[in-house]
């Protein structure tokens, strides 16, 4: 029997617009399996990265359930938040979100200084981390000598290096050009295929769509559909 | 925290040049507070010890008559106390007296000193070995004041213990140089058996400068004032420049503490989004606040570490070689050398570095504090809150 990773239940966001409110996502049902690498896709506005925010701990729902490696999300404090994310949960964002000063090595390093890791066992798993996305050459760089590929690619080994046990993708490709949009998705199938790290994604770009084992089509808060498709291989 | 430490120094390090302009303005309030409290203290140590030499020694047996405040206590404030009870002491006499040096009259006073006394540093060995008929010493201020050098000859008129007015010339045989106003201007120093001959008051004396060894005990008619009873005006003077300075240099360190606040406010804002990414990646708020709190708190290490370089060859080369002020306090009647030499305690030191660390890692608090209400959702947007 699969493990259930993620699992919402009549989900509801909704946030404040002037007097009123607006319902960024409504009655969401769905459930994750360990190793799963699915996106979740839709027009702007469609909820996409409010649910991948929601997933990640990083805000509550305003009604129904989301349980993530079987902690409830509206009742986790900020501290039990703070650790299922340093813990459990990586991030990549569209725009990187590296930190400026650091070189690429104490980007990836961040994390697992965070998890209070051994020098050595932190210098082990970052040289690691760089390898698999094909950038341990960079390790001394600072983010602003970095190409887009090669930002994206420190986000990855960044959300990475702790090994969590799910991956959440808003829009990584958003900022890339093609040749290292695939080049990206590769490296991220190939993680997903030899570490089962569960790997979701909010994305409306068809190439990354064609990698993913499931999609999930997000209209005005609403799950569309909700489909199994062949995912393109490495 | 050792995290937090680590990430802000990590921070700090990489933000470069406007860390170190942050440290540099912190720096400069840091040296200037350690710089003029010294000098003050500086001050004040020398001028108690110059005022303890020249002026009060151990402490004073005064005629209960006398008032060194009121002059018109100098004729009645002066009596004979029991040879028994002199140990230790040194008799001194004042009278008023008038010169007429170059034709001008002054007013004067002419105190009377044991010529063989060590507690006070008058030269008042210069009048013992002198042959003239009544030898005088005086400082420089009276010595300019009057036109006059060593061996010089001026009128003097005085009244004896009758009243009666009689005068003669005195030769001066010494000019002493002081810092302390209090023994110079307007004073002549006389050998006091001379004074005593002239004023038919023999044995009399107005007060007695104690040495170290002396014990006060209660004598009728006679008041002991101690060193810090002595001392207090001067204390007060000082410690009123001491407040009227620590107004600059609050104002200094408002300025410096300012630039922290101002660095940490555009901070907040201006690293919504890396603050996203921290809570995003793992920390939790009061992680963040405590980072962004030890930033401040490091600038003022920084700024330590920025004023010891430039600070103490700064600091030790003022210390060895003084400084020259234009004015002395001889307008004030107050102890002021013409060189000041700064004198810097642990107590300075480690009190202003503690005041610099504290009030640095306060005002970097306040703004920090912030974050423990941001959404990180919307700071990793970068979205103002």
């Amino acid at each position: 029997m699969s493990e259930k990773i993620i699992q919402t239940e009549n989900l509801v966001k909704r946030f404040p617009v002037g007097d009123g409110e607006f319902t960024a996502l409504d009655d969401i049902n769905l459930s994750f399996d360990k190793g799963e690498f699915a996106g979740i896709v839709g027009p702007s506005g469609s909820g996409k990265t409010t649910l991948l925010n929601i997933i990640g701990s990083l805000d509550s729902p305003s009604q129904g359930t989301a349980t993530v490696m079987g902690k409830r999300i509206s009742s986790l404090s900020h501290k039990e938040a703070a650790q299922l994310r340093n813990l459990h949960i990586g991030f990549i964002f569209q725009v990187y979100n590296l930190l400026p000063v650091y070189t690429v090595y104490e980007n990836v390093e961040f994390v697992l200084l965070l998890q209070n890791r051994s020098a050595a066992e932190r210098k082990k798993a970052v040289m690691e981390a760089l390898e698999w996305v094909g950038i341990e050459n960079l390790a001394h760089k600072k983010p602003s000598k970095l190409s887009g590929g090669e930002g994206q690619r420190v986000a990855i080994a960044r959300a990475m290096v702790k090994r969590p046990e799910l991956v959440l993708a808003d829009e990584p490709t958003a900022n890339l050009d093609a040749k290292n949009a695939h080049a990206i998705l590769q490296t991220m199938k190939k993680l997903n295929e030899e570490l089962k790290t569960t790997f979701l994604f909010s994305t409306h770009d068809e190439k990354v769509m064609a990698y993913m084992n499931r999609l999930i089509h997000l209209e005005d808060g609403k799950v569309a559909k909700d489909e199994l498709v062949q995912a393109k291989t490495v | 925290m050792k995290l937090a430490i680590h990430l802000a120094y990590k921070n700090l390090m990489g933000a470069g040049l406007r860390t170190w302009l942050n440290a540099g303005v912190l720096s400069f309030a840091f040296v200037f507070i350690i710089f003029y409290n010294g000098l003050i203290d500086g001050w004040n140590k020398q001028a108690s010890i110059d005022s303890i030499h020249w002026e009060f020694g151990n402490g004073q047996l005064l005629h209960g008559a006398y008032d060194a405040s009121n002059p018109f206590s100098i004729p009645d404030g002066h009596g004979i106390l029991p040879k028994s009870a002199q140990a230790n002491l040194t008799p001194i006499l004042i009278r008023q007296a008038t010169i007429y040096p170059q034709g001008r009259m002054m007013s004067v006073h002419l105190k009377g000193i044991d010529e063989n006394q060590s507690v006070l540093k008058l030269p008042t060995h210069l009048l013992k070995k002198s042959t003239a008929n009544i030898p005088v010493i005086m400082g420089t201020r009276m010595a300019n004041t009057t036109n006059t050098r060593v061996g010089d000859e001026m009128l003097v008129r005085w009244r004896d213990n009758n009243g009666t007015y009689d005068a003669t010339n005195v030769t001066v045989v010494g000019i002493f140089e002081t810092n302390v106003p209090n023994v110079d201007v307007g004073q002549l120093w006389m050998s006091i058996d001379k004074l005593w001959e002239i004023t038919n008051l023999g044995q009399h004396a107005t007060m007695f400068i104690a040495n170290e060894h002396y014990v006060h005990q209660n004598i009728p008619g006679w008041r002991f004032e101690n060193q810090a009873y002595l001392l207090r005006e001067l204390t007060e003077i000082i410690n009123m420049k001491k407040t009227s300075g620590a107004i600059l240099y609050i104002l200094l360190l408002t300025l410096g503490l300012l630039a922290i606040f101002d660095t940490q406010v555009l901070s907040i804002f201006r690293r919504q989004k890396e603050i996203g990414t921290y809570i995003a990646l793992g920390m939790t708020r009061w992680q963040v606040v405590r980072m962004f709190t030890a930033e401040g708190g490091m600038y003022s290490i920084f700024a330590t570490i920025l004023g010891a370089l430039y600070g103490i060859p700064l600091l030790a080369y003022f210390s060895k070689t003084g400084i020259g002020f234009e004015i002395t306090g001889d307008e004030f009647g107050i102890v002021m050398a013409e060189r000041m030499y700064p004198v810097y305690g642990l107590r300075l030191i480690f009190g202003t570095l503690l005041l610099v660390v504290l009030s640095a890692t306060i005002v970097s608090f306040l703004p920090a504090r912030k974050i423990s209400q941001m959404n990180p959702v919307e700071a990793l947007k970068g979205k103002l809150q």
